[in-house]
Parts: C-alpha cells; structure tokens; sequence
C-alpha cells in the first residue's frame, strides 16, 4: 500500500508555515494549526493583557512576536478555536510585516517553540480529516489558489461552496437506491416486489446517465479556466512568431533576430485575455535541418500543435510558396486552426494571402485584432456570459467517465430479458458507485488521498 | 486426562440448529462434549416453518457442508419436497429450498447425536456461568448444580428471557408449550453485557383435512430433487446405479468398496428414512383477500405487534402479515404457501400468515383466505420476544471479548433462520476446539464465504433487528456461490479435520479434473475456435461440445461451465477483493488508545473504543466509521509501528 501523504503524526501534532507568497508584501501571515497552537502563540507572542490562549475565539489582539528577549516584529494575533478553523482545529494566525525575511524569523520562532513545519497541503488534508470539507471542496481550494482569472477563481469558490460536491452527492444516492432496487430483484422473490420496480430503476439509470454527462459537459470550460487555453502559434523560421509572441504579451519575450531558427526550443507564457488564462506557446520553426538540437525542437512543436486549443500559423504574406505547410495542416485540421499572413506590410495591397486574415506583427493595432479573435475562437467553449459555476477536474473527468460507461453496461444487461445478466449488472452498479465514491471521498483509498493532497502547495 | 477437574472439553447450552451443530463439531473434533438442554426429545426441533434453504440461505447450508456440518444432510435425508429458486437469475443466485419432515427433522438429529461419541446430554436449564475470579469454569444450573467445563458455548434462541403474545394475551416461554430461560438473562445483565430485545412470529399451524384444496394452485416439487449436501448426491447416484444399471447424470460413487445396495438397504432407519427425493409431497399456493386485509386492519390494535405489547424489532424481510398489510396497503393480495409439515402429519403451516393477533380474530382472518374458509386451527399463531446480547461484543471466532472461553451462536447474537444459527453453531464449536488445542481460529474472509459475510456483520456492524442473510449482503456475489462451496472452503475444511481423507481428497480429485478440462477446452480448437469459446456462447453447455470428456461427473461439468461462462466477472471480483484486502491487511495494534486520537470524531472513536477492530478493513465497515477517520487511523498505525 502507498504512504498516506500524512506525515507520520499529523493529526495530533501542530503543524505551522507561511501562508503568504514569499516575495516583498505588505503583510505576511504564518498561520499555526494544532493542539498546542494556544501554547506556541504565548511562548512566541507578547501582548499586553492575557495571553493568546486566554482570549476567546473569532478575536486578535495586537503585539510582539519574540525570541527570547529579542523582539523580532510586530504582529496581529488571531485566535481561533476548533472546531470552528480553516482546519477544525486551534488556529493561531500571526500577520506580521511583509518581507520572506521577518515572515522566515517568525516561522522559525514558532517552530523552535514546538511545531512543526507543514507539509504541502496539510492545512487542507486537515480540514479535510476533520470532517470540515469533502475531497471536491478541498480540491476546489487548489482551484481557488491557482485560479489565473477572476472567472476561474469564481468557479473554484462555487465549488467550494459546496455546489459541485451536491450534485454528485445527488447523483451518488439516486445510484445508491438504484443499486438496492437490482439488489432486491435478486433477493426476493418476484411476486413480493412491485411489478414497476425494474422498468423504474431503469429510468433512474437513464436520468444518472443523463446528470454524468451534464456533468461531463463542464469539463471543456473548467479545463480551460484550470489549466489555460493553450494556444500554439506555429510557422516557418523567421515568419515572425517570436514577433506576435511579444506583441500578445506586451513585452519582449523572445529573442527576434533576422536569423532563421533562433527560437530552437518552445517558449510558454501566460496571460490573461477577456477572463480566459492562456498558455501562449511560441514553437520552433518548422523547417528540414541537420541540426540536432533544432530538429528535438520541431519535434517538440508538432507535439504542442496536437493538443492546442487554438492553432495560430504564420505565413509570410511576402512569400508567395510559403503555403505547402498550410496545405497540409488544413487537411487534417479542424476548426483550431488559424492562418495568419505576417509582414502584410511588405506586400502590395492588392495582393490577398491565403490567410483568414493579414497582420504586420510589428502593429498594435494588428495585436489587438489577434487578441480580439484569439478571445473569441476560445470563448465558443466557455459561455462567458453565463454564471461562473463549478467545473469538474480531469481527476472527476476520469471517474465520471468510467462510471458512465458503467451504467451504460447496466442499462443494456438490464434492458435484455435475459435475467441471468442481473447478477452480473449489480456487480458493475458496485463499481459505479465505487468510482463515484472516489469523486467525493465517500470511498476510501490512501492512494487517492495521496494523489490529491499532495498537489497543495505549503501553508494552505 | 483422567486427572483433569473438568467434566467437560465444550459445554454447549441450548440444542436448537446452533446447539447441536456447536456440539457435533466439537465432538468431531475429539472434544468431550456436553449438549444442555430443557428436553432431549426436543433437540433440533423445527419451531417454525419446517423449511431449510430459500435465497442466501441454501448458500450458508452449503457451506455447512463443505466444512463438515450436519444441516444439509440433516435436511436433504428428511426432506419432502426439493425445489430451487431464482433459476433464471443465474448460478450466483440460485438456490435450494426444501422442506423436510417436521417429525423425521429432530428425530435424526437426535439418532446422529446417538451414534456420535464424545457427547453426553444434560437435561437442566441453565441459570449461571460458573465463574471463578472473573474466569469461566462452567455453567450452575438453575437447580443450583454445576457442570465444570473448559470452554462454553451459548445457542439459547427464543428461550432467553422468551415471551410468547397471542393478541393481548401474554406468556412466558421458549416456544409454545415451553419454559424459557430467565434466570441466565438475568446473569447476562448482572455482568454487563449490552442486551437488546428481538421479535419473531410464527403462524397458526391448521387440520390438514380442513382444507380445500380445489381452490388453491399446486406446487410441485423438483425431479430429480436438488440436494443441498454431497451424501446425498452420492446415495442419489447409487441408487442410480442400482435401478438403471448405469450411472448418467450424477456423482461417481465412492472409491470405498462395500456392497453396492449398501445405501438402499439401510432406508428406513432414522438416519435415511427414504432416499433423498422420494415421494415427494405437492404444497399449495393461495392468497389473502380484501377481507382478510379488513379484518386486520380492524384489529390491528390489538395484535401484540401492533398495540404496543412488544418491545422487540421484529424480522423487517419475513414480516408479519400485519406488517405486510400496514406497509404494502396498495397490494390486493399476499401470497399463503399451503405446507403440510410432513406425509403422515396433520399439522399444515399456511406459510405468509405469520401473526400476533388474538386467536378468534387468527380465526376470521385464515378463514378469510380462499381455501381455508373452513380451516381447523390446531395452534395459534404468535410473536415471541426474546432477549439477545449484542453481537459486536464478540471476536470474529465467535467468542466473548468480555469473558474468555466463552462463545455465543445463534439468536442470543441477533439473527433469525435455522440456516444462520446453524452456521454460526458449527464455527463456535469448532472455534472452542481449537482454541482448546491451541490453534488459529478458523475464520471465514468475506470473499471465502457467507458464513464469514455473516459472522463480520455480525461482529463488526451488530444489529437491532433480526440479522438474516441476503446474497446482496456479500460484496463478491459471483465467487460465492452455492454450487463452488466445497471448492472454495476445501483449506478451510482440511483445517478443521471433520471431514475425513477420503472426502477431502475425492474433492481435491474433483478440482484437478475441472481445471484440467478447463485447460484442455481453452487450448482445443474446433474450426478456428477454442472449444471454450464455443461454450461461452449463450445458451451453448458442455454436453454440446464436439470433442468432449465422457467421463466427467455433473458436478465437474456444471463448475466447468460457470467458471469459462462467468470468467470476465470472477476476475473481476477477484480484482476487487486484492484492492479491498489491502486495508484488511492492516492490522490494528491491540494497544492503540482510540481516546488518544483526537483528530476523530466523537461518534467514530466511541464506536471504535466499543467494536475494537482488528484491523483497518473491518474498521471501515462500522458504520457511522467514514473514510477519513480510517485516514487518521492509518496514520496512526504506522507511527505506532514506527
């Protein structure tokens, strides 16, 4: 069996980390959780009055943090009381000035006096042990921490809410009476049951069906709010990528030279247009070479071409036989792609490239049409008018998948009158409810809480 | 030996299923045993329905005899009709009901009891445990003598604290007719067990001429009858043998040379009265009316179940016919099953009418059912409650985590069928014995059997109701299946030694056979296809295979198909179990202090503390225990173990 990502005395020891980002800041939060957390404040925290562990909960009381006779930084105390914490347990909260370096002092103070430096995600597998969230709140809190827009974050704050975690709540106990109804056909005798019993559960199974891939469905948005729209601008050497590159971004990026092939290997940043994160990848000319390096290079961009969200090609609208890469990828791609011509400057205005449309990357004005179409090409996948809601991940993706195909094996075994396939459909409608469970966390497997919690950065 | 102060290796009180399969285990196993009980006439009597098997229940006798228990010959030697149901739902399902004969059912068991050695019967009530600074020495008897004994085990049923209701009127009693048990309650309760209250019912018993049968539709018994234990398969074979001169269909006698009429001439005794499946007898079915609902409804307040009589939860999937009138109102008519309790019995058991109404309003309401519009009543129906001790204070070997050397089966640990006291009956009494020669307990994985599915409920969730077994209560339904029980618990049974050589190894031979052939049809080819293909096609079964084994038994063949037809699933199961037995593999330190680990919530550490898990797997199974305290609880454990 796997290690539990628990440390081996989580749950009883107090853990404390710096719950703000490091870098220069205003404020800097270590946050101590646990059963001494009371006990650690007092030795580290001098104010005046009573001392942290005597004041009463949902209070903060402002003071010194010290070692020894060293006072180290002034500091806000917050006291919280289990069960009512961000981990159901004693939380203490000590927002000092900004600066990695008094936040690191202080850190080191509160684990001289006896706590111990969390792991990733500790906060969180707490709340979690504690009973204050399920598996999808919690993960809903890695959402919120990654979320790149405001739209993301507003959808991992639905489902930390709890909005995704009751649908698949619903969805698990309507398959849960399912599951007890093809039990009961089994179990008793035919005359003691309704005659309606099989034609309903069937129906029921239909409407799970049907709320799986409602479910399904929101994953395109969700993964595009989590993990960014990728989008791939690809083209011959020197046609101008690194150019558009740094236009979308606004800044210099890549290095632009007159030197075909100067962008060997791919470069990835994001940024942020209409709401939607993007992950803009500039590849490596495609181009026949001996050279070893810039060919790993091409390889590496027909690669990033096949799982992009949008395909931008370059053209050069200068060069009239520069069309032979376009020919090909039109044929075998989809609605992903968009040709661009560059360097329509360079050309007379009667010419037409055979590009959807024609852009000098070297002008704003041009930019801005790309992030213009850049938006809307993405947007078809997300209603960005519609509410922000929960989304599922690519873990509840997964699961959700192989308990639909699943029921799906259900449905036709239960749709034959070949009785003898009941038996046999329980045993799958085990397994549905298995892979549901493993969603919320009604399921215990050590793997999977492994999986989840070691994905939380320190402090949360 | 000699010089031991004790009378007794295992003491058995009580000699209902429980009891005398509790002591006929022991004894097998070389114990001096002594068999308790109020009356030696009455050992292995049917008190209600006198029916072995139906759903889940045939799987658990099955079992049985696949471990060396006497329930599934007991009941196939004396059985008057053999049917199987859910026939169409697959082999996992299936499963056999027979009814035997009320009268030959105990008069067997008590010959089997006769012709044991090692055992000796008591007539005497229980009323103490003999206890000796706080260890168990025996039992005192309420006439104040005591029975020294080494270990004991306690199959009392109905009659702890037995309390009979007909409508308003109440009696104390085991069964009716019956003393009960009240002053070992009252010891129960004096040492702290947890105890709760139970109900169950039977229904009036009627003159078998009273009725007219012209109304009703048969049922029929099965040709050749399925039986339920592989003694009787083997007489069933030779008795092929010896009428048609060839053996077809069944199993191969046994290598033991002996007479070839042996079995057919030793019929009539009370051990064999007829062969299994000979002149069967019909049963009947009819059904309630509208009326008979009327009349229980205007009565309902004073059914003892009903007006408040009974404090006891009552059996929710074998209710009570005032239970099925309350709960299922939209319903028109509930099935009666008309059975005679045996050929030359007058006493009929109108199966479905079980009651606790006042006997003149039993009277109206049978008579209310087409068919028995003139029924002669010979006893009542009634309810009766009875105290039992909660089952979660025992180890998964059936003993007492309070008191050692003590163990408990049957109703006393919350369940009700003859089949489930029976089961849990036999692994007390083994389970004293082994803990007497100083080896394992014999425990039985979920995945191995319903016995084990039984006992872990048992011990790790408990009940407040009557515990019967379902195939839905199994999480590996497709493994455990009647038809495969003496395959999957042959170890088990090597274990134990009740079985003798001969037995284990025809088994043994049986299963070298069936993989062989298995091998054989996966790699044979017929046109391009293996003939294990050919077999998994629907509706396809061995005899119609080009090229087969002519020499292979039913038994052998019908494994062979389930095994090639259900292959895909068995693997699947066995998948599932290798995932879920991982947290079985965890064991819980006996040390651990559930007070120390504050991280778990009130409610799971409480029940903990009360159910002691023996590890992670059982853990997950209390109810109430959710996955994230089995987190904390493994997080724990591998500190503890460092």
């Amino acid at each position: 069996m796997t290690a539990p990502v628990p440390a081996p005395d989580a749950t009883t020891d107090t853990i404390a980390a710096i719950a703000t980002a490091l870098g220069e800041a205003g404020v800097s939060v270590i946050r101590i959780s646990g059963p001494q957390a009371f006990d650690i404040a007092d030795r580290v925290f001098a104010c005046k009055g009573e001392p942290p562990s005597q004041r009463s909960a949902g209070t903060f009381v402002f003071g010194h943090v010290v070692e020894g006779q060293t006072t180290i930084d002034q500091a806000l105390c917050l006291i919280m009381r289990a069960p009512h914490s961000y981990t159901g347990e004693n939380v203490v909260e000590l927002q000092g000035h900004g600066g990695h370096q008094c936040a690191k002092r202080i850190l080191r103070c509160c684990l001289e006096a006896g706590a111990r430096l969390a792991q990733p995600g500790e906060f969180t597998q707490r709340s979690f042990l504690n009973g204050r969230m399920d598996l999808v709140q919690a993960e809903a809190v890695l959402d919120l921490i990654h979320a790149r827009s405001a739209r993301a974050a507003a959808a991992a704050m639905d489902q930390l809410d709890g909005q995704l975690s009751v649908q698949l709540h619903q969805l698990y106990d309507r398959l849960i009476a399912t599951a007890a109804d093809i039990e009961a056909t089994l179990d008793f005798p035919e005359d003691e049951l309704p005659e309606t019993v099989m034609p309903a559960l069937i129906e029921r199974l239909q409407e799970s069906r049907a709320q799986c891939e409602a479910l399904l469905d929101t994953w395109d948005e969700g993964h595009l709010l989590r993990d960014g729209a990728v989008v791939v601008i690809s083209g011959k050497p020197n046609v101008g990528k690194s150019t558009l590159l740094n236009g979308l971004l606004g800044r210099d990026r890549a290095i632009v030279s007159d030197t075909p092939g100067t962008t060997r290997d791919t470069i990835e940043e994001d940024l942020v247009i209409d709401g939607i994160p993007i992950r803009l990848i500039d590849t490596a000319g495609l181009r026949i070479t001996d050279c070893e390096i810039e060919q790993i290079g091409i390889a590496r961009t027909r690669n990033q071409m096949a799982r992009a969200d949008l395909h931008i090609h370059l053209i050069d609208a200068s060069d009239p036989s520069d069309t032979e890469e376009v020919d090909r990828l039109l044929t075998n791609q989809s609605t992903k792609l968009l040709v661009i011509a560059n360097k329509v400057d360079l050309i007379e205005a009667s010419e037409k490239p055979p590009a959807e449309f024609s852009i000098s990357a070297t002008q704003d004005t041009d930019i801005k049409r790309v992030k213009r179409y850049i938006s809307k090409k993405l947007s078809a996948q997300i209603d960005l008018h519609s509410r922000p809601h929960a989304t599922i991940s690519e873990r509840h993706r997964d699961l959700l998948h192989k308990a639909d195909s699943e029921i799906r094996e259900v449905l036709s075994m239960l749709s034959t009158s070949s009785e003898d396939l009941v038996p046999l459909a329980s045993s799958r409608m085990r397994d549905v409810l298995d892979y549901l469970g493993q969603v919320t966390g009604r399921t215990y497997h050590d793997e999977l809480l492994n999986n989840i919690f070691s994905r939380f950065c320190i402090g949360k | 030996m000699s010089s031991h102060p004790f009378q007794y290796d295992v003491l058995v009180v009580g000699a209902g299923h429980a009891g005398y399969e509790a002591a006929l285990a022991a004894a097998r196993m070389g114990m001096r045993t002594g068999l308790l009980t109020m009356d030696r006439q009455a050992i292995g009597r049917m008190s209600c329905n006198p029916s072995i098997g139906g759903m889940a229940k045939s799987h658990i006798v099955c079992e049985l005899d696949a471990l060396g228990g006497e329930l599934a010959r007991n009941a196939d030697f004396t059985g008057i009709q053999f049917r199987t149901l859910n026939t169409r739902k697959g082999p996992a399902v299936q499963a056999h009901r027979l009814q035997s004969e009320k009268a030959a059912f105990p008069t067997r068991v008590q010959a089997v009891i006769a012709g044991q050695s090692n055992i000796h019967i008591i007539e005497a009530t229980a009323g103490n445990l003999h206890l000796e600074h706080g260890k168990l020495k025996g039992i005192i008897t309420e006439d104040g003598s005591t029975i020294l004994s080494r270990t004991v085990v306690i199959a009392t049923g109905t009659f702890l604290g037995g309390k009979i209701h007909i409508g308003d009127r109440t009696i104390e009693g085991g069964r009716l007719g019956e003393m009960g048990a009240y002053q070992l309650s009252q010891t129960f309760q004096q040492l702290g067990f947890r105890m709760g209250r139970l109900k169950t019912g039977t229904p009036p018993r009627l003159h078998r001429e009273s009725i007219d049968y012209h109304k009703t539709d048969r049922q029929p018994g099965v040709e050749p009858p399925p039986v339920f234990s592989r003694a009787a398969k083997r007489d069933l074979a030779l008795f092929h043998v010896e009428q048609s001169g060839f053996r077809d269909r069944d199993e191969r006698p046994p290598a033991s040379p002996g007479p070839a009429m042996f079995h057919v001439e030793h019929l009539g005794t009370p051990l064999k009265p007829w062969l299994p499946g000979d002149r069967q007898i019909e049963c009947y079915l009819t059904h309630t009316t509208e009326k008979t609902h009327e009349i229980i409804e205007a009565n309902l307040a004073r059914s003892a179940m009903y007006g408040g009589m009974i404090e006891g939860t009552g059996v929710r999937y074998c209710p009570s016919i005032e239970d099925k009138i309350v709960k299922f109102r939209d319903k028109p008519g509930h099935h009666v099953f008309i059975e005679p309790e045996g050929r030359d019995c007058i006493e009929i058991y109108p199966n479905g009418t079980s009651n606790s109404l006042p006997e003149e309003v039993q009277v109206e309401m049978i008579r209310s059912i087409p068919g028995l519009e003139r029924a002669v009543f010979l006893k009542p129906g009634y309810a009766i409650e009875y105290d039992y001790l909660d089952p979660t204070q025992l180890y998964h070997s059936l003993e007492s985590k309070v008191i050692e050397y003590l163990f408990m089966a049957g109703q006393i640990n919350g369940t009700t069928g003859y089949e489930e006291a029976a089961g849990q009956g036999f692994i007390a009494g083994v389970n004293a014995a082994m803990k007497l020669r100083g080896q394992t307990p014999l425990l039985i994985d979920r995945h191995e059997g319903y016995l084990g599915v039984l006992i872990d409920d048992l011990v790790t969730k408990g009940t407040d109701e009557p515990y019967r077994m379902f195939t839905s209560r199994a999480e590996h339904r497709l493994i455990l299946r009647q038809d495969n029980a003496p395959f999957r618990l042959l170890e088990k049974a090597r274990a134990i030694g009740i079985l003798t050589e001969a037995e284990l190894s025809e088994i043994d031979h049986m299963q070298l056979r069936i993989g062989r052939e298995i091998q054989r049809l996966k790699t044979t080819y017929e046109n391009g296809n293996s003939l294990a293909q050919i077999l998994r096609r629907p509706g396809m079964a061995y005899r119609g295979l080009p090229n087969r084994d002519g020499s292979l038994t039913a038994t052998e063949i019908e494994q062979i198909e389930i095994d090639l037809k259900y292959e895909g699933y068995i693997e699947r199961e066995h998948t599932q179990i290798n995932k879920s037995s991982q947290l079985d593999r965890v064991r819980i330190p006996a040390q651990l202090d559930y007070d120390e680990i504050t991280a778990l919530r009130y409610e799971s550490r409480e029940k903990l503390k009360r159910i002691l898990p023996e590890n992670l797997g059982q853990a997950s199974r209390i109810s109430g225990v959710n996955p994230s305290d089995i987190a904390i609880l493994s997080v724990w454990i591998k500190r503890l173990k460092g």
